[in-house]
Formats: structure tokens, C-alpha cells, sequence
């Protein structure tokens, strides 16, 4: 059978940074294909380049058998493919319809769009989606984030999509959401439809893959028909090392409680916390994006502080009302979005590491230029962060050696509790193995470590407790020799095993 | 390197000032007197005190259109608190800077407690303060100010007009303040990435009312040397300042989109533009004439730097 | 978070009214305020209601509404114009010299437009394609305008008009042309945004523009035709407001821009882009022509109009500002 899209030799380098090498899959009509990586693999890139958002810099895409140049997504899409974003990208503003139909309406005889056909084209899609209770004149603004998703999906189908591209759909869903989300997947496949499928839950794949292609730090590693594979022979394709090679946790002494949360609630987001944090531990928090894990982060941080409960550190009861007060408590927070909420891009390793100490490093509010050089070069120093220098601007560094820069930021205001949140995420193997060693070293030296990871390899690898989060409120708590991934990954989802019998249904 | 890709820019600013000067003392010896120098910089005060915070404001990738409102307020209560209510006229001086100080500090307010960006706050309150100074003043100017009140806009110290030591000082604070204090430190990060500002711990709510608050502080203080200067207020004093003292601005280096600037480069920029406006009125331009050389600067400055910029990334 | 909306509880009418009026919530509300002005005005002073001020409210103060509709798409679409009171201005003039200097009547029309949609091109290109944000070129833009304008006619009126080219004083049935102008642009405009592929496209761009681009949508293309399509409005704009008294003064309207860009926001335009409709934006251009005039009606000085104008926005854009925390 002819596939509907096939890449060949695919090369991709942003800068200097090579992220994809060589990379080779096709997808087969009525054929779901998973694509499997670890974040900075490389998975993000290809799609899209298949999609059209991305040139490749080397390499051919085939359509159906026509070699294809995409310039535009729009161009992609002319030719069938669709694709449904892990940041969804609908119109607040608009309805669903609107939203299911945007850039490509149908048209009455006057050339004006055709409400009614819209509509009704709209209801009909979202029917066969078994999704018969959204109202199509809603405004998508207004709508549930998987009910969001289906729209999505809706407005691939609309086009007549012969291969559609899913960039991890379930990653924000709860249960119940994300076994309706397989099964409008399973439909698309008896359509004919082309599936790339992109997921890190590993009983998804199982559940809907025909066939997996496994990406490793931009190179190709394989692609394998599902019945040959097994969960464990995915993980080392992915890692490609055992994972007690990957996490060098080194065993300390714990110490004093420092922090400790009494039925910490914000809003509805983050509900009735207890925890305690002591010294010389790193106690990881797993769970799936929107179980609460980095509101709770935030609330500690005080960022959204906390509107019930109680927050001590050394047993005393503290408020914590803006970052400003958590860090004058000692507590340190790395931040999920490093671009975002951790750097200052278009300034120098100088300027950001004393970004957090400005008060400290400063004589009558000015600020001692010798005294700033100095942190940061013994930064450099410490925590090994590859630079030509402190006046190096931070854009211009990798993404592990950004991070570097982050934790050195709040390294240097002597943190007693450090929170790190997805600590290695978009980082390459090797400088991953370098922030846990630095983890490991931190909590050593007797911090307080709570870390958040979506990778449950890295929350079993690094953590001496293993919280897990869902619906704002912990649910389960694992000792490091309790927490396997079968017990972990069950607690995360409220699942248990039958549940994923169910899902292989 | 940031400082070496400003210290370019304030470069080319010299150089353009120097090309200006020369043509100008070639096309009129009038142009290179003490007088007429004098004259110039008397008459750029009031921008260049605009600028300086505005340098501020747009460092932290904001804007405030409402300046000249403001000001013209102040100008207003000024007359009203001293004519109309009987108050001492030092007394009032103070209270109409105060006013522009209270003004500034609704902008900030408004931005950071509801959220609201600070081009639609700011044009907001660009309406609101003009119409309050239009509905107080109801179109009534008033006159007849003491002879030692024009000291400050009319009169020199140690043979340089009154408000030039302001500027000179509140530029000098200013540069300081930016370049080397951690509330300036704060005041660039902010522009660079707000998020990233907060989330390291700096109070980014309390940087931005403090600066928005000195912006209208400082209109206030323009406001009362207007005042002195031209002997008079009226309700539309100031309208249409914004422009100027963001040309200035822009044309100093600042980025619109904040994170770059200097209050050096500010001023090379007001220089400049006082120049050119200078440079045209001697070439027989009338006052509105100059304001379409604003208008074209602005955008070109803007053009010029966003190619650059983009030169510089690639 | 679920929407109310959402629920499956409520039935099919039910769903659509609440959608009508969370679509519609501001029109309504500017509706209501105009009602209740009205009433409470002609109470207290009932020549509030005679023909000739009524024509002075709907008809004088028609052009500012038409410009509100061009603006309205540029806010819609993310992106605003300070200089379209200049820009009105110019074209007013350009309009009334080539009248006076014996054109074709039509060609004194048409005139204006063409200009508008020109300049427009210009300063959409700057905004779309060498990305300068659209305050810093507008800004530009109204200096020049305004200090061209100025310079060029030395502030002198235009006086002798002929009087076939009075379009703006022109009646049918008794009523003045710019009402028929007002409603029917209005009514084509906001039948436009919603029928035709690129009103949905403004909409869009101004939503969420990453997610635009990714859809297909030319972005910079249709930046560039918005600010056309405003630039058609001013000229239209312009054309009732050179034709509606016998001299032009050559001058910008003075505060037109803030006086068009109230009249969309208050009309419902949200300020940060993405919704709003042209029928708000009309409605509100009438509320403001109203309160200006009940201000002199009501024996309150007409100096303190800027003041409520700046309140007005001020209120609608914090309304805005909450009701965005509610949505997403």
C-alpha cells in the first residue's frame, strides 16, 4: 500500500544546534503511527516540518507518493494533512463552527460564507466524533480543554485530512476524556485515515499503534510494528542506557523538616497540600499536566498564594504573598517555562544569575559591579556552564547551559528548599545527567528538593519519595523502593490495571 | 554585547548631531550664537524633562500617551489653586506637581491592578485628564503671575536659563538611577521579560507605579516651567507633547518594544531633535512644518532600528 | 472549566438567547443607555427632542460613526489608528479645494477615498510587513498629516463651495443623506464581517494571530487590507463632513481621533483585539453625539465632554478587562 506521507533523510539544524539527523518514517493509510522520543529528541521538529510550520534544511517529503515542498502550513494543508497541537490553536472569540471551519468555509452562490452549511457541517462532524453534546454556536473561549481537543480534531477532519498529526492529545486530559479522545482516534483510522501520534503514555501506544518510530537526540533509532516491541524495549530505544546509568542519586543523611504545608489549598486548582520537605531530599511530585503539580509549585512560590491552609518553614507558620517573601523564606523555585519565567534572553550570564540577589549585591541601592563579575564567573565555575564568558548573552547558550543559569540564580541566594519544575526538559542526555548530578550534589550539601517532572523515568530515577498528584490534591505517596512505573503510572491516571484493559479494547 | 550595540547607535546619533550643527552654522550665522544656543535649550526643557522618565516607561516596554495631558492639567490646577482659590503660588507650584504625580500614579494603577496595557490605559486617561483640564479651566486662561515666579522659565542662573540645571540634574539622576542602581537593573529586566522579572523575586507592580507616578511628577514639574516661561496658562497647553518626547525617546536608542535603552542616548536624541526643529524654523519652515519632520523621524528611526536590530539577530 | 453554556440541561432556545446576548451584551447595553438618555434629557428639557437637534445629533455627528466602522476593524484586527482625525481632516480638504477649483463633482468625491485607501496602504504595510507597532506609526502619521494639512493651507477656510457638491446636506424624504450614509454602511459592514470569509479572517488575526498563522491566513496581506478598508471609511467620513456646512476650515477636526476610536471601544470593540462589532461602534458614536449635545441641553458646560469621554473608555475597558478573565 502506497503511504500517504513519507519523509526521507529529513535534516533540520537551528543555528549550530543540529536537532534532526537523517530521519526517515512513512505513514500508511488506516495506519496509527506513534512517534516516540524524549523531550529534545526532535519529535516536535519533524512535525512540524510535516506540517509546513518548519523548512528541513535537507531531505524529501512525499505525498502520496509526490515529492512535496511545503512554504506554509497552508500549503500542508492543501494536501491533506492536518494537524491537532499540543497548544491548541482555536479562536476564543469565535464559535465552534467558525472555529471547525476557519480558512476554508463553505461558500453560498454570493461567494458569503454559508452559516447554515457551516453549522450543520459543524453538528455532523462533531456526531460522527461522538461529541453530540457540544453546541456549535458556542464560543470556544468558553469551553473545557477537552472539549477544545475534539474541536480540533473536528476542524482536521474538515478538510478532508488523509493524514493527521497529534501532538501528545491526551497530555491534559483527565481519564475519562482521554478514552473518548482513542476512540475518535480509532475512528479516524477506519476512515483511512493516516494517524502520527505522538505520546508519552505508554499504554496509549499500546493501546492504538500500529507501528512506532522511535527518535533519540535528533537521530532515527527505529521503526518497529507494535507486536515486536515491549514497554521496556521502547524506553532503552529511547534513553538508549539503562536508567540506573542515567540518574546518579547519590544516597544522603535527611535531616530537620524545613518546609511543611497543612492542607494548602488556591482556588480550586491546588487542593487541601499536606507535605514535608526536609532537609537533604529530593521528594519528586509525578502526575499529569493540569493534576495541579506546578499550581502547587506556584502557591509555595507565591506567585498565586496560598487562600487556605497553612505554609511553615522550621515549623513556624509563614505567609508567603509574592515570590519576593518565598525567597527572603529560603525558597528557591526553577521554573517550568525556562524561556519564559526563567531568563532574561537578551541579557548576559551576569546579569541574570544576580537577578535574584540585586538587593544583596548592592551598596545604597547601587549595584556592585565587582562584586556581580564575581558570582557570576565562580557560577560558571560551579556549576560548569559552558560560555565564553559572564557577559555572554544567555539566548546564545544550549538549553542545558541556560538552565545552569537558572539554578545558579537561585543557588546564589541560598536557598534552603529548591523546587524544580520539569528541571530537564528540552535539554540533550548529556547535560540532563549533569543538572541530576547537580540535584543529587544540592540536596547533599542538606537543601530541600521538590521536584517536578513529567518523565516518570526521572521522578523514579532522582527521587528518595514520589508524590502523585491529581485534580489539584495529592493522591498517593511511594517510597523510592515502592514506587515502580506500573504503580506510579496507576496513581496518576486513578486507573489501575483494568483500566488499561479497558483501553486495549 | 548590548553596551557596545548602544554605545554604536549613540555613535551614529554624534555623528548626525555634528553633520546637523555644521550645516546649519553654514546656512546661518545667527544659528551658532550664545543666544540662540541658549534660546534652544530654554525652549527644549520641557521635552527633555518628559523624556527622562519616558525613557523609563518605554525601558519597560509600556508608553504613556498621557504626558501632555497632564501636563496641561497641571498647568490648569496651577492657575486654579493660585488665582481661583487664593493659594500662595509657591504652595500651589507644589501642589500642581503634586497633582501630575497623583495623575501618573492612576496610569499606574489602572495597569497594574486591572491588567489594562498601558497604550489603552494611557489613551484612556489622555482623554480623561484633558477633559478635566478643559472642564475646570472652562476655556479661561489665566494671567498675571508674579515677576520672580518667571525666574524659572524666563531667568538664568549663573548665566544658563533656570530650567537647563533642572534637566542637567534630573538627566544626571536619571542616567544614574537607570545605569547603575537595581531599581534600574529591575527596570530593564521588566522590559526584557516581565514574567522572568517576577518570578526572580523583583516587585515588577511596585517598579512600574513608581515610574509611572515620576512620569507624572515630572509633567507637573514641566508643566509649572511652562507656565513661567510663557507667563500664562491656558486648558491645551501640552497637546500633542507625547509625540515629542517619544520621538525623542525612540530616537535616542530606547526600543519601543522595551529592554534597550539609555537616558544618554535620550538626550542625544532631544538635542538632536531640537536641531533639525531649529535647523527649519531658520530655513523659513513655520511651527507646523516641524511637526511633520517629527512624525517622518519617528517612523524613521523606528524603521532604521528594526532593520538593524534584525541585522544584528541574523 | 465548563462553560454554563455547555451544559446539555438547557434546551436549544434557551442556549441561543444566552449565546445572542453574551454575543450582543454591549450593543444592548449602549442601546439601553441611548434609551434612557433620551428619556431622561427630554424630561428636563423636552426641545432636547426637536427636529433640529435630533438632526444635529444623528446626522452632524454621521461621519464620526462611518470612521468608527473602518476603526472598529483595525482594533477588531489588533491594531489601532491615532492619526484618523488627520486623516480625515486632509481629505476634507483635498475634497473641498478640488471642488472649488471646479472638478467633477464625483471626482471630489471619489477623490477622498482613493487618497485614504492609499495612505492607509502605506501605513499598513509599515505595520504588517517591517512590523513598527501601529500606535508608533499612526503617531507618525498624525504629525504628518496634521502638520502637512497646516503648513499647506496655512490655515485658511474654504469658502464658495458649489452647491451641488453638498452631498452631506442633501435630503430624501426629509431626511439628511448621512443618516441613510450612517445606516447602511453600518448594516453592509456588519453583514460583511459576519458573511464574508474575510471578516471572519479579521476576527481571527486579532483572536489569536499564531494560531492564524498557522491556519493558512495571510497575516501581513490582510493587515494591509484592513487598514484599506479604514481608509475607505475616512474617505467617506471625510466626504459628509466636507459637504456638511458651507466652509471647510482646513483644519483637524479637533480630538476626531479619540472622539472614533471611544465610539468603537465603548461600542464593545475589545481593545486587545479578536471581538466587537460595527453595529456597537455605530451606536456608540450616536450615545456620544447625544451626551454632548444633552450636556448643553442640560445647561452643563460642553468643556467637561472630554472628560466623560475619558471616562467612558476607561469604564468599558476595565468591563473589558474582567470579562476577558472570564473567558479562557
Amino acid at each position: 500500500m502506497m503511504p500517504v506521507v513519507e519523509v526521507s533523510n529529513i535534516s533540520k539544524s537551528f543555528g549550530n544546534l543540529r536537532v534532526l539527523k537523517d530521519i526517515s518514517f512513512d505513514v500508511r493509510p488506516g495506519e496509527v503511527h506513534a512517534l516516540l522520543g524524549e523531550n529534545g529528541a526532535g519529535k516536535s521538529t519533524l512535525i512540524k516540518i510535516i506540517s509546513g510550520v518548519l523548512q528541513p534544511d535537507g531531505g524529501e517529503i512525499k505525498v502520496e507518493g509526490d515529492v512535496v515542498r511545503f512554504a506554509s502550513p497552508r500549503d500542508a494543508r492543501h494536501t491533506g494533512i492536518a494537524t491537532v497541537y499540543q497548544e491548541l490553536l482555536l479562536f476564543p472569540e469565535l464559535t465552534v463552527a467558525e472555529n471547525v471551519y476557519l480558512g476554508h468555509a463553505p461558500r453560498t452562490k454570493w461567494r458569503t460564507l454559508d452559516w447554515q452549511a457551516m453549522r450543520a457541517g459543524a453538528r455532523a462532524l462533531l456526531d460522527s466524533l461522538d461529541s453530540h453534546d457540544l453546541d456549535v454556536d458556542t464560543k470556544v473561549g468558553l469551553l473545557s480543554v477537552a472539549n477544545r481537543q475534539r474541536v480540533e480534531i473536528a476542524k482536521a477532519l474538515s478538510q478532508d485530512a488523509r493524514l493527521v498529526i497529534m501532538d501528545e492529545p491526551t497530555a491534559a486530559l483527565a481519564d475519562a476524556d482521554a478514552k473518548r479522545l482513542l476512540s475518535v482516534v480509532r475512528r479516524l483510522r477506519e476512515r483511512g485515515v493516516g494517524i502520527v501520534y505522538v505520546s508519552h503514555r505508554m499504554p496509549e501506544i499500546f493501546a492504538l499503534a500500529d507501528r512506532v518510530t522511535v527518535l533519540r537526540d535528533g537521530a532515527f533509532i527505529g521503526t518497529k510494528p507494535i507486536g515486536e516491541v515491549t514497554e521496556a524495549s521502547l524506553v532503552s530505544m529511547m534513553v538508549g542506557r539503562s536508567i540506573d546509568q542515567l540518574f546518579p542519586k547519590v544516597a544522603t543523611a535527611v535531616g530537620e523538616t524545613i518546609l511543611e504545608m497543612k492542607n494548602v489549598s488556591y482556588r480550586n486548582v491546588v487542593n487541601n497540600i499536606s507535605l514535608k520537605l526536609r532537609a537533604g531530599e529530593i521528594v519528586g511530585i509525578a502526575g499529569l499536566i493540569g493534576s495541579g503539580r506546578t499550581e502547587t509549585a506556584l502557591t509555595i512560590f507565591g506567585i498565586t498564594p496560598a487562600t487556605g491552609g497553612e505554609i511553615l518553614i522550621d515549623g513556624k507558620p509563614v505567609t508567603i504573598d509574592s515570590p519576593a517573601t518565598a525567597r527572603s523564606h529560603g525558597i528557591a523555585y526553577v521554573p517550568e517555562d525556562r524561556g519564559l519565567q526563567g531568563l532574561i534572553k537578551p541579557q548576559t550570564i551576569r546579569e541574570n544569575v544576580s537577578l535574584a540577589i540585586l538587593d544583596r549585591l548592592a551598596k545604597l541601592l547601587v549595584v556592585d559591579r565587582r562584586r556581580e563579575g564575581a558570582l557570576a564567573r565562580e557560577s560558571i565555575a560551579r556549576f560548569g556552564i559552558r560560555a565564553r564568558g559572564a557577559e555572554q548573552l544567555v539566548r546564545q547558550l544550549s538549553g542545558g547551559n541556560q538552565q545552569k543559569v537558572v539554578l545558579a540564580k537561585w543557588i546564589a541566594t541560598e536557598p534552603r528548599v529548591l523546587i524544580m519544575d520539569e528541571p530537564t526538559r528540552g535539554i540533550d542526555v548529556g547535560a540532563k545527567a549533569e543538572i541530576h548530578a547537580l540535584m543529587s550534589k544540592l540536596a547533599g550539601q542538606g537543601l530541600a528538593v521538590l521536584m517536578i517532572s513529567s518523565e516518570l523515568p526521572e521522578v523514579l530515577g532522582m527521587s528518595d519519595r514520589v508524590l502523585v498528584m491529581r485534580g489539584g490534591a495529592i493522591v498517593a505517596e511511594f517510597d523510592r523502593a515502592e514506587a515502580t512505573p506500573d504503580a506510579v503510572g496507576a496513581a496518576m491516571t486513578a486507573a489501575g490495571k483494568h483500566a488499561v484493559a479497558e483501553l486495549a479494547s | 554585547m548590548t553596551l557596545r550595540s548602544f554605545l554604536r547607535h549613540e555613535t551614529i546619533l554624534l555623528i548626525l548631531l555634528v553633520i546637523a550643527l555644521i550645516i546649519l552654522a553654514q546656512q546661518s550665522d545667527k544659528f551658532f550664537t550664545t543666544d540662540n544656543l541658549l534660546n534652544q535649550g530654554r525652549l527644549m526643557a520641557e521635552v527633555g524633562l518628559l523624556a527622562l522618565p519616558m525613557t523609563f516607561v518605554i525601558v519597560t516596554g509600556g508608553i504613556d500617551l498621557s504626558v501632555g495631558s497632564i501636563f496641561g492639567l497641571s498647568a490648569i490646577l496651577l492657575g486654579v489653586f493660585w488665582h481661583g482659590l487664593g493659594i500662595p503660588l509657591p504652595v500651589a507650584m507644589v501642589l500642581a506637581v503634586l497633582v501630575g504625580g497623583v495623575a501618573g500614579l492612576g496610569n499606574g494603577l489602572i495597569m497594574t491592578r486591572f491588567n489594562v496595557p498601558p497604550l489603552i490605559a494611557t489613551l484612556a486617561t489622555l482623554a480623561l485628564y484633558r477633559g478635566l483640564a478643559e472642564g475646570i479651566s472652562q476655556a479661561r486662561s489665566v494671567r498675571g503671575y508674579p515677576e520672580w515666579f518667571f525666574v524659572l522659565g524666563q531667568g538664568e542662573v549663573l548665566g544658563l536659563p533656570t530650567q537647563l540645571w533642572f534637566l542637567f540634574g534630573l538627566a544626571i539622576a536619571a542616567a544614574a538611577v537607570l545605569g547603575l542602581t537595581t531599581f534600574g537593573r529591575t527596570t530593564y529586566a521588566i522590559g526584557a521579560n516581565e514574567v522572568a522579572a517576577r518570578f526572580s523575586g523583583l516587585n515588577v507592580a511596585r517598579t512600574k507605579l513608581i515610574i509611572y507616578a515620576t512620569s507624572g511628577l515630572i509633567a507637573g514639574l514641566a508643566a509649572v516651567i511652562f507656565v513661567s516661561r510663557v507667563s500664562t496658562t491656558r486648558s491645551d497647553m501640552g497637546t500633542g507633547l507625547e509625540l515629542d518626547v517619544i520621538t525623542a525617546v525612540v530616537l535616542g536608542g530606547t526600543s519601543i518594544f522595551g529592554g534597550k535603552g539609555t537616558i544618554i542616548g535620550t538626550i542625544l536624541g532631544l538635542v538632536l531633535m531640537q536641531v533639525m526643529k531649529s535647523g527649519l524654523a531658520l530655513a523659513g519652515v513655520k511651527g507646523d512644518g516641524t511637526i511633520v519632520v517629527i512624525g517622518v523621524v519617528l517612523i524613521a528611526a523606528i524603521l532604521l532600528g528594526n532593520l538593524l536590530s534584525r541585522n544584528g539577530d541574523g | 472549566m465548563t462553560s454554563p453554556l455547555a451544559t446539555p440541561r438547557l434546551t436549544a432556545p434557551v442556549r441561543r438567547l444566552a449565546t445572542t446576548l453574551e454575543a450582543n451584551g454591549q450593543e444592548l447595553v449602549v442601546f439601553a443607555v441611548i434609551v434612557v438618555l433620551f428619556a431622561v434629557v427630554a424630561m428636563i428639557n423636552p426641545r432636547f427632542l426637536s427636529d433640529t437637534n435630533l438632526t444635529t445629533i444623528f446626522s452632524g455627528n454621521a461621519y464620526v460613526a462611518v470612521a468608527a466602522i473602518g476603526m472598529t476593524l483595525v482594533i477588531i484586527s489588533g491594531n489601532i489608528d491615532v492619526s484618523v482625525g488627520s486623516l480625515i481632516g486632509v481629505l476634507a480638504t483635498i475634497s473641498g479645494t478640488l471642488a472649488v477649483n471646479g472638478y467633477p463633482i464625483i471626482i471630489c468625491w471619489l477623490a477622498p477615498l482613493v487618497v485614504g485607501i492609499a495612505i492607509n496602504a502605506f501605513v499598513g504595510v509599515l505595520v504588517a510587513y517591517v512590523r513598527i507597532p501601529s500606535i508608533v506609526v499612526t503617531l507618525g502619521m498624525l504629525s504628518v498629516l496634521k502638520g502637512g494639512l497646516i503648513s499647506a493651507t496655512a490655515g485658511a477656510w474654504i469658502n464658495d463651495l458649489p452647491p451641488d457638491f453638498m452631498l452631506a446636506q442633501f435630503r430624501l424624504f426629509g431626511i439628511p443623506s448621512p443618516i441613510y450614509f450612517m445606516v447602511a454602511l453600518t448594516i453592509l459592514a456588519a453583514l460583511w464581517m459576519r458573511h464574508s470569509g474575510f471578516g471572519r479572517t479579521i476576527y481571527a488575526i486579532g483572536g489569536n494571530p499564531d494560531a492564524a498563522r498557522v491556519a493558512g491566513i495571510r497575516i501581513e496581506r490582510s493587515i494591509v487590507g484592513v487598514f484599506m478598508i479604514h481608509g475607505f471609511f475616512a474617505g467617506i467620513a471625510a466626504v459628509l463632513f466636507a459637504t456638511q456646512l458651507q466652509v471647510i476650515q482646513s483644519t483637524v477636526p479637533p480630538n476626531l481621533e479619540l472622539t472614533v476610536i471611544t465610539a468603537s471601544v465603548v461600542g464593545g470593540v475589545s481593545i486587545l483585539g479578536g471581538t466587537g462589532t460595527v453595529i456597537g461602534s455605530t451606536l456608540a458614536a450616536i450615545l456620544f453625539a447625544a451626551i454632548g449635545s444633552a450636556l448643553i441641553f442640560t445647561n452643563v458646560s460642553a468643556y467637561w465632554l472630554r472628560a466623560v469621554q475619558g471616562l467612558l473608555i476607561l469604564a468599558t475597558v476595565l468591563a473589558d478587562m474582567a470579562r476577558r478573565r472570564r473567558l479562557r
